[in-house]
């Protein structure tokens, strides 16, 4: 800890020198009879109007009246207008608090330090969803303003009993990161253990929410086992039933754990719209998943393979398509998948207005041309567009990648030993699925360990009266949804 | 623990026994398979459904079947020679449809049995078939201006005829085989034949005609005695067969009433054997049917015309079963019904002491007892006849 000076000029020196000079470092320094005021702040990041309309015109107001207390310092402390304030005796968390956007004011009669909030908002405002759209629901998402995104939380889940707890992590970018549960329903250890773990990071900094998601379970699967979110309803939802959310500031992505399998075939949307609708609807998602997993890997196989579990006049078909094409199947589907992972991401990155072109590019040369120079075939390209379009279905982009690499070693498995390659692949993947734990839930709860009444929630869904229970296969404390006379 | 699962695992890789790389352009895909015999050597013609047109592209999807064919001591032999020809893998999984020829099925069909059922390749669910009058490749090479390519022709006529016509048998591979190896039971084959020209029924020019030059036309059913072929049967006869043998879905019958045909379609027909001794059987036939075609001024109103209808109906039945039967016992001296082995399950030890002798000696002689019970259910769209609708 290092000592405040009494001497508001000495301070601000010190502060311009540990900032080098930098150019948006605001200082001024107002005479109160013989005391000196000075003031820092950061024009960058705190809001220069806040400053001069509440704390230096208070601080001239000061100036003017008489007061009833003695020090010019516990006068300010008293009478500047600002709902947050705090004293430190510490210079060390000067740059800290410059930074964050607040103001310091420093006087030669005290070794303290008023610290008083202006911050400046840097963000958007709360908008829509962009990577998680729904039609029917609450349409607000996170967005960079750590307490914008606590408020969404906040506001909707008015309970007491919903504590953030606050760790600081990066060396240099001291970011906030809230751990978000609800108390009376998490079980406790699980929170101790990962705050432990955010308390352990030591790195210079976290950018995202993303940064993070490494260092608390070491993923050993190509599939995601912490769920992000921007949706502040996805969120609650999660947090009602018992799970932890970790919110980093600065970042619109909400982490959630523990994540399992289902988790990333659900939506928010679920719970809005009518039970048997959304069974269908689900029903429809794991037939996709099914499709997007094997589609490739079973076309290669039946065609070079096991050509006799092809009906007649399907095979026949299928070889006149082939007979002028020069690449095995294998590679010609490797090939049209690379070639549409590789325009999925140019999508991704690249600016919208130049969509257009992409488009005529991607559908038109590589679809249709390559199939009349003979290069693919059409049944080729059939089978990867339908593939691709079956894993777009799933919003979270580390699922979606976790279905590509699987696809590619189903791919693999099956160029090289046809159907019993797939099979044996398929088991490797359940069997690698089923492995994966994490915070003492298995990645494919509710399905293995079987789970009965968590069937209400799984592939189908019930209609909401009837689910009285939280998933029972979370580690919680307490499973009472609705009904029940001592729970709330 | 993890080692042993990944030993299993390695383990099923010399499970698969007909795992076999090959890609869909490098096979030729037989979907027929013709074997005729001339003077002392097999000739086996494949018909190769994905020979490409060379005038189109492969968008469209289209295949010109070709028939190869090559000659041999043994139908291996036969078939290198084709592979010789073909510049593809030949592809046996894929076969719809085998036609014999008569002089094969005369022979003994056991003869030529082993190769397909040892392929490995090839499943067993295909269609046999018999040609009459004309040899196995002619059958083949038939163009059908209906349907893609010949052997689905074939295929998809056995079945259309086999639900509407009931004169004609569809018989898989294995069928026919289990019936030439199981006791007391002969089989039997649908036929084929090509009428017209069939020099230019392998033209594709036969497409682009309204009035084909030659067609394939379904035969009656082929009576065997264990794998010989000893006959066909005739058209009333395949219908009665059909009926006993419980494989006929539709069927028309024609009587006479009141000086005038009527013709009835027959619904749901279904018979039972029961057997009552070694010597004696009673077949009770049940079933609905409508009237189709009347012409006659006959007042259908009145119950007791529906009634006599009916029972005039139930005597040709009764009739023609009878006959089929009769010359079953007489003239062929073989049980394709399958009598033998009623009572090969229900009286064993009987069955060991007459078993060589069934067909020639005990079955000409056994009594069978017919009841035939068809209802007259509908008489179409029409309440009356005509004539009598108009007063």
């Amino acid at each position: 800890m290092e000592k405040i000076i009494k001497n508001a000029k000495l301070n601000i020196e010190k502060v311009k020198k540990i900032y080098g000079n930098s150019s948006d470092l605001t200082t001024r320094i107002i005479k109160l009879g013989k005391i000196n005021v000075g003031i820092m702040f950061m024009e960058s990041s705190s809001a220069a109007l806040t400053v001069s309309e509440h704390i230096i015109k208070s601080i001239n107001m000061i100036a003017d009246e008489k007061s009833i207390f003695e020090s010019v310092f516990d006068n300010l402390k008293n009478r500047i207008f600002n709902s947050q304030m705090i004293t430190i005796n510490d210079f060390g968390k000067f740059p800290y608090f410059l930074s964050s956007g607040f103001t310091i004011i420093v006087t030669d009669d005290s070794d303290k330090a008023i610290v008083l909030e202006t911050r400046l908002p840097l963000d958007r405002g709360v908008t829509e969803s962009s990577s998680e759209p729904i039609l029917r629901g609450p349409k607000d998402s996170f967005t960079e303003s750590h307490a914008k995104n606590l408020g969404l939380i906040r506001k909707r889940i008015k309970d007491e009993n919903l504590w953030f707890e606050e760790v600081k992590i990066g060396r240099r970018t001291k970011t906030r990161v809230n751990i978000a549960y609800i108390n009376d329903i998490v079980d406790k250890k699980e929170v101790k253990y990962v705050k432990n773990i955010l308390k352990k990071i030591d790195i210079d900094g976290i950018l995202d929410s993303g940064n993070l998601r490494e260092y608390l379970i070491n993923e050993k699967s190509a599939f995601p086992q912490v769920q992000s979110t921007e949706r502040p309803d996805l969120v609650c939802q999660s947090l009602l039933n018992g799970k932890i959310a970790i919110i980093v500031e600065n970042s619109p992505f909400v982490l959630l754990i523990p994540a399992v399998f289902i988790d990333f075939i659900h939506t928010p949307e679920d719970y809005y719209q009518k039970p048997l609708n959304i069974s269908l609807t689900r029903i429809l998602k794991f037939i996709s998943l099914l499709i997007t997993l094997f589609t490739p890997a079973i076309y290669i196989a039946i065609t070079t393979f096991d050509q006799i579990v092809v009906p007649n006049e399907l095979l026949i078909s299928l070889a006149v398509q082939r007979e002028s094409v020069p690449f095995p199947t294998s590679v010609e589907i490797i090939l049209l998948m690379t070639i549409f992972e590789i325009l999925r991401e140019s999508d991704i990155r690249m600016p919208s207005n130049m969509g257009t072109a992409m488009s005529i590019v991607g559908a038109l040369v590589l679809g249709q041309a390559a199939v009349d120079a003979g290069i693919v075939s059409p049944i080729a390209v059939i089978v990867v567009a339908f593939t691709s379009i079956c894993s777009l279905i799933f919003t979270d982009i580390d699922f979606m990648n976790g279905i590509r690499f699987w696809r590619f070693i189903f791919i693999i498995a099956a160029s090289f030993l046809g159907l019993i390659g797939v099979v044996i692949a398929v088991m490797i993947f359940i069997f690698k699925l089923a492995s994966l734990e994490n915070f003492g839930v298995s990645y494919l709860s509710p399905f293995s360990p079987f789970n009965v009444s968590a069937q209400k929630d799984a592939i189908v869904r019930f209609s909401m009266p009837k689910i009285f229970k939280r998933p029972n296969y979370m580690k919680i404390k307490n499973f009472t949804k609705q009904g029940g006379e001592h729970e709330k | 623990m993890k080692n042993k699962i990944f030993i299993l695992l390695l383990l099923c890789l010399f499970l698969c026994g007909c795992g076999n790389y090959r890609e869909l352009n490098q096979i030729a895909i037989i979907t027929g398979v013709g074997i005729d015999k001339k003077d002392d050597e097999y000739e086996v013609s494949l018909l190769i459904a994905n020979a490409q047109k060379s005038e189109t592209t492969s968008k469209e999807g289209e295949s010109q079947p070709t028939v190869y064919s090559g000659k041999g001591k043994s139908l291996v032999e036969a078939t290198k020679e084709v592979d010789r020809k073909t510049p593809k893998q030949l592809y046996f999984g894929h076969i719809n449809v085998v036609l014999i020829s008569e002089e094969i099925a005369e022979e003994g069909f056991l003869n030529v049995a082993d190769w397909l059922l040892r392929n490995p390749e090839s499943r067993k669910k295909f269609y046999l078939m018999m040609t009459k009058d004309s040899t196995a490749k002619e059958v083949l090479e038939i163009v059908s201006p209906l349907e893609s390519f010949p052997s689905q022709n074939i295929a998809t006529l056995m079945g259309s005829n086999e639900e509407t016509q009931a004169i004609t048998n569809s018989v898989t591979y294995s069928d026919f085989i289990n019936n030439i190896l199981v006791e007391g039971i002969e089989p039997i084959l649908p036929s084929i034949t090509v009428i017209g020209d069939d020099k230019d029924g392998d033209d594709k020019a036969n497409l682009d005609t309204t009035n084909p030059n030659s067609y394939l036309k379904l035969e009656t059913i082929a009576l065997f005695k264990n794998d010989k072929f000893k006959g066909f049967a005739s058209e009333n006869d395949s219908k009665a067969i059909n009926i006993l043998k419980n494989t006929v879905k539709q069927s028309i019958f024609t009587i006479n009433y009141d000086d005038s045909n009527v013709n009835l379609s027959t619904k749901n027909i279904s018979s039972k054997i029961k057997i009552k001794s070694a010597k004696e059987f009673d077949i009770k036939v049940t079933g609905d049917a409508t009237l189709s075609e009347i012409n006659s001024d006959t007042n259908l109103n009145k119950e007791q015309t529906i009634k006599n209808i009916e029972k005039e109906l139930n005597k040709t039945i009764k009739k023609q079963i009878n006959k089929a039967i009769k010359k079953m016992q007489t003239k062929y001296k073989s049980d394709i019904f399958g009598f033998g082995n009623l009572i090969y399950k229900n009286h064993p030890d009987a069955w060991k002491k007459i078993k060589d002798k069934w067909n020639d000696v005990y079955f000409p002689k056994i009594k069978v007892n017919i009841q035939t019970d068809v209802e007259l259910v509908s008489t179409g769209s029409l309440e009356n006849t005509i004539r009598k609708e108009d007063k």
